[in-house]
């Protein structure tokens, strides 16, 4: 709750201080709130402060923080400070970009905490209304115009079927609370003969089709690639990371209440699964553009969690912090440094990266530590969060779990591309039209810390979990 | 962890001086994890099984950063670390890429430290793929025309048969009563026979594409002749010993029930193995090529003894292992300086270098008698006890294998022969102290492990012991 209160009074102040301001006088505001609410959250999961008074404003059957609900916000408001601390010269934009960043995040963290659906659709609200003028926000490029109305229009309908399948779930449960909400179906499963009601089922399927839509996996991926190529670096990596990390916090909240008939949604989810990871890869290894392919990527990565939604066990939920943490940390990474690679020249294709190991070898050294990390590839972080999602999933789905291994081969073909033109390719400009790197000290601390906790995953999540 | 972690950094450092690095520097710095080495053997003996020497949590309570120390993981630290010193200081005529190489090299021997001292499954994994990098990166940039070729069938290769090995100690890993990597729980779990069989096939082939087999063996002999002569002693002298070693380590304690099944192919692939490396060097012109091919039938002669299971074949195998280590090394740090001084290496092309530089001479014959494998030199024991051991296992295949001798002899000397003696047309450059050094440590070793085999085998004569009760527990018949 404490990050909530923090986040949002430091976007209302952004919002108004930013008025007629450029952006980069305030970021350095929004890292600071942005980190003191990760510190403060962090905090209150240890124990080591207590916020109870903010906590007893929100009835609990509405919104409720507990140790996990904690440690995400404080991690998505970590992810959310390093994105905004990269980006922050971002000179053409005004102040109010931060401010609904913010707002965003508010959103995020409604979702990671609901207790009633109320509470959940408020959050996808408040987290996508933001985003999509976010994503419009390179107000003279046609590009980012598209991903706007694209993202906003798919999206619109995505919250109406989620709606629909809401008034469903009423219908047939009798509740929105998610504590009363799973008692009924569970029931009616335990007792052997007893039908499932339709309205549940369909209800069912009708959010999750909403929430499948939010984390982009397939067949609700194909605003995907364009709305990500479309908006402004910052947006995309907002977008690739912290709306799919609430996502699945929520998906997984939702889905656990209705765990006790989990044999009637398991199959179809697992499936959906499959398909994303064998879509996302494959359509991966035919990309030209960085962005494009770091899109099918994160609908890749979309595919692998799935998993995580089938393990069905809440003591688990550490694996889907690493996983985030991880993939958050690897995607910022690759996107900061193809933000900064772009030129002229070379604007969206992997030309950029050329001859990048002899213009700047501690760049390609990043480089290469966030692609082998998004690949999974030992020692990085990305390699212990795929190793603990397979092999805690193995129980519960070991053929989405072989797809994923073979998905995952798959995908070494398309991150080799971004090692192969940082070493192997010779840079095409001169000299005095290279790119100059700005924030080498960032890159190679992210870099490190994914190697750092790559290397000492555990002592990591005992620490943290 | 010490003697992995302090050749990382000798790496790093050694990249981050760049050129001011010079060899001295490069040298001592390889030359420290041997000091720890002996620490290792004075304070932890080679007598009580595979004793964890450092233990850490890592990915799980269960999953375990630990690293064991025995005989026959001594032997094999010894050979690296012995071995890295020699390649380093061979590597200072090649000034264009010398701190490349040397930061390379010297990184190869942290992970290769870490393979062979490796206790849990996912670690020796993870050691293995690591000490892929470096020699990827070396084959890759510095091996010339068709580098991407050479380098691409070498990592498809070892990438897929290292995936293979993934696949079965991950199918071990996930029938443990506890989910653990460790070599303890994965040799427990209990295997039907076809299971087993499975398991065994994907961890083999890793091992036999490393070692490689007969079969798994195309990407050897381009890898090596344009490899530059540093990733030429590194993959032959010691990470063809991962394979070996990964057989008596991994294979034969975890999947002892499928042994029945492969061992006669894995001999029969060996013998041939023999046969054909010995034939095909016979014909070579090119100096890195013969030395590839001689590899190739000489490794092949230790797999072969080690899937006799018998103690006798299996401590020559790894008494073997050590001695090609050394020989191999030594035969491409003389065609290297043969290069070096000439500009090439193709056997038409020389002749009479005897003629201007006698110790060179001296220490390139001792090389070839020993790959010889001569009485009084280090080739001749583990020979001898490899080919007695396939001897007991089947005499007609024996006959076979023992041609080798013949043929060595024939492909070496006539290696001798055409570079060395006949009309002068070149010389070779007079060595240099580090040349000297490096043919120093080569001769001490094969001369002392010519006369005295039995200080190596009494190293690791407890380890394979154990080795052999395991398996032939597992089978209930065996010596």
């Amino acid at each position: 709750m404490i990050a909530l209160f923090i986040t949002f009074f430091a976007a209302v102040v952004l919002l108004f201080l930013g008025l007629n301001k450029k952006e980069s006088s305030f970021s350095n505001l929004a890292v600071v709130a942005l980190m003191a609410s990760s510190i403060c959250s962090f905090c209150s999961a240890k124990g080591i402060c207590n916020f109870a008074i903010l906590e007893s404003w929100v009835p609990a059957n509405m919104m409720l923080f507990g140790y996990s609900e904690h440690m995400f916000a404080s991690l998505l408001a970590f992810v959310a400070a390093v994105i905004v601390f990269a980006f922050r010269k971002n000179d053409n934009l005004g102040t109010d970009q931060l401010g609904l960043i913010m707002f965003s995040l508010c959103g995020a963290f409604m979702m990671l905490s609901y207790q009633h659906i109320v509470m959940l659709f408020l959050g996808i609200e408040v987290l996508s209304i933001p985003l999509y003028v976010l994503a419009g926000s390179k107000k003279e490029s046609l590009a980012s115009n598209e991903a706007s109305l694209k993202y906003f229009l798919m999206g619109a309908f995505s919250t109406g079927i989620f709606l629909l399948g809401t008034a469903f779930i009423y219908g047939g449960t009798g509740s929105l609370e998610l504590e009363m909400m799973g008692i009924k179906p569970s029931f009616m499963h335990a007792m052997e003969g007893m039908p499932i009601p339709t309205l549940i089922n369909a209800g069912l399927i009708l959010m999750s089709v909403g929430l499948l839509f939010k984390v982009a996996a397939a067949p609700f991926h194909f605003w995907a690639p364009d709305v990500y190529e479309g908006s402004p670096n910052r947006t995309t990596v907002f977008m690739a990371t912290i709306v799919k990390i609430t996502a699945f916090v929520a998906f997984n909240k939702l889905l656990t209440t209705f765990g006790g008939i989990h044999n009637t949604w398991s199959g179809w989810l697992c499936v959906l699964g499959m398909i994303t990871i064998v879509w996302g890869n494959l359509a991966g290894l035919v990309q030209n553009g960085v962005k494009r392919t770091l899109a099918f990527s994160s609908i890749a990565h979309a595919g692998y969690l799935v998993m995580f939604l089938l393990i069905l066990d809440e003591s688990k939920t550490w694996i889907l912090w690493y996983y985030g943490f991880a993939y958050a940390m690897a995607s910022v990474l690759v996107f900061l440094i193809s933000h900064q690679s772009a030129s002229e020249k070379n604007p969206v294709g992997f030309d950029m990266f050329n001859g990048l190991s002899k213009r700047s070898p501690w760049v390609a050294f990043a480089l290469v530590v966030g692609v082998l990390s998004m690949a999974g590839i030992p020692i990085s972080a990305g390699f212990d969060a795929k190793f603990y999602l397979f092999s805690f999933a193995w129980q519960s789905s070991p053929w989405l779990v072989g797809v994923g291994l073979l998905g995952s081969a798959i995908s070494i073909g398309y991150y080799f591309k971004f090692i192969k033109h940082a070493f192997l390719v010779k840079s095409d400009v001169d000299a005095s039209e290279e790119v100059s790197y700005t924030d080498k000290p960032l890159m190679l601390l992210i870099a490190a810390l994914l190697l750092l906790a790559g290397a000492m995953p555990w002592v990591l999540l005992k620490w943290v979990f | 962890m010490e003697i992995i972690l302090i050749p990382i950094i000798a790496a790093l450092v050694t990249a981050g001086l760049g050129k001011r690095s010079n060899v001295w520097i490069s040298t001592l710095l390889s030359l420290i994890p041997l000091a720890i080495l002996y620490t290792y053997f004075t304070r932890f003996g080679v007598d009580n099984g595979w004793k964890s020497i450092f233990d850490l949590p890592w990915i799980s309570d269960n999953i375990r950063f630990t690293l064991g120390f025995d005989g026959l993981t001594g032997i094999l630290l010894l050979l690296t670390n012995l071995m890295v010193p020699v390649i380093v200081m061979a590597g200072i005529r090649d000034d264009e890429n010398r701190v490349k190489l040397t930061a390379l090299t010297l990184f190869m021997q942290g992970a290769l430290n870490g393979v062979f001292m490796a206790q849990d499954g996912l670690m020796f994994y993870i050691f293995w793929e690591l000490a892929l990098i470096p020699i990827y990166f070396i084959t890759l940039t510095m091996s010339g025309e068709n580098a991407f070729k050479i380098t691409l069938r070498f990592f498809l290769y070892t990438f897929i048969g290292s995936l293979a090995m993934l696949a079965s100690l991950l199918y071990l890993f996930l029938h443990t009563s506890n989910y653990s990597f460790s070599f303890e729980a994965l040799r427990a779990v209990e295997l039907s026979r076809i299971e087993s069989i499975w398991v065994g096939a994907g961890i083999l082939l890793a091992f036999a594409v490393k070692i490689p087999l007969l079969p798994f063996h195309s990407w050897q002999a381009d890898t090596y002749t344009h490899s530059p002569a540093a990733g030429s002693m590194l993959l032959s002298g010691i990470m063809l010993k991962m394979g070996l070693y990964g057989l008596l380590r991994w294979y034969l304690p975890l999947a002892p029930e499928s042994i029945e099944f492969f061992q006669p192919w894995i001999i029969g692939l060996s013998v041939a193995g023999i046969l054909y490396g010995a034939l095909i060097a016979i014909r070579q012109k090119d100096m890195k090529r013969l030395i590839a091919f001689s590899s190739l039938s000489h490794v092949a002669l230790i797999a072969a003894g080690i899937f006799t299971l018998t103690a006798e074949g299996l401590e020559g195998g790894v008494l073997q292992m050590f001695v090609h280590g050394v020989n191999v090394i030594g035969l491409f740090l003389v065609v290297e300086l043969i290069e070096k001084s000439t500009g090439t290496r193709l056997l038409g092309e020389l002749g009479g270098l005897a003629k201007s530089n006698r110790s060179f001479m001296i220490f390139f014959m001792l090389l070839a008698l020993g790959t010889v494998a001569v009485p009084f030199t280090n080739g001749f024991p583990g020979e001898f006890m490899l080919l007695k051991a396939v001897y007991a296992y089947n005499p007609n295949l024996s006959l076979l294998a023992g041609l080798t001798i013949i043929f060595c002899a024939v492909y070496i000397f006539r290696m001798v022969q055409f570079s060395m003696f006949g009309e002068g047309k070149h010389e070779v450059l007079s060595l240099k102290w580090n040349e000297y050094l490096a043919f120093g440590i080569l001769t001490v070793a094969i001369l002392l492990i010519g006369f005295v085999p039995q200080l190596l085998i009494d190293v690791v004569h407890s380890s394979i012991i154990q080795i052999v009760t395991w398996v032939s527990e597992a089978k209930g018949v065996l010596s």
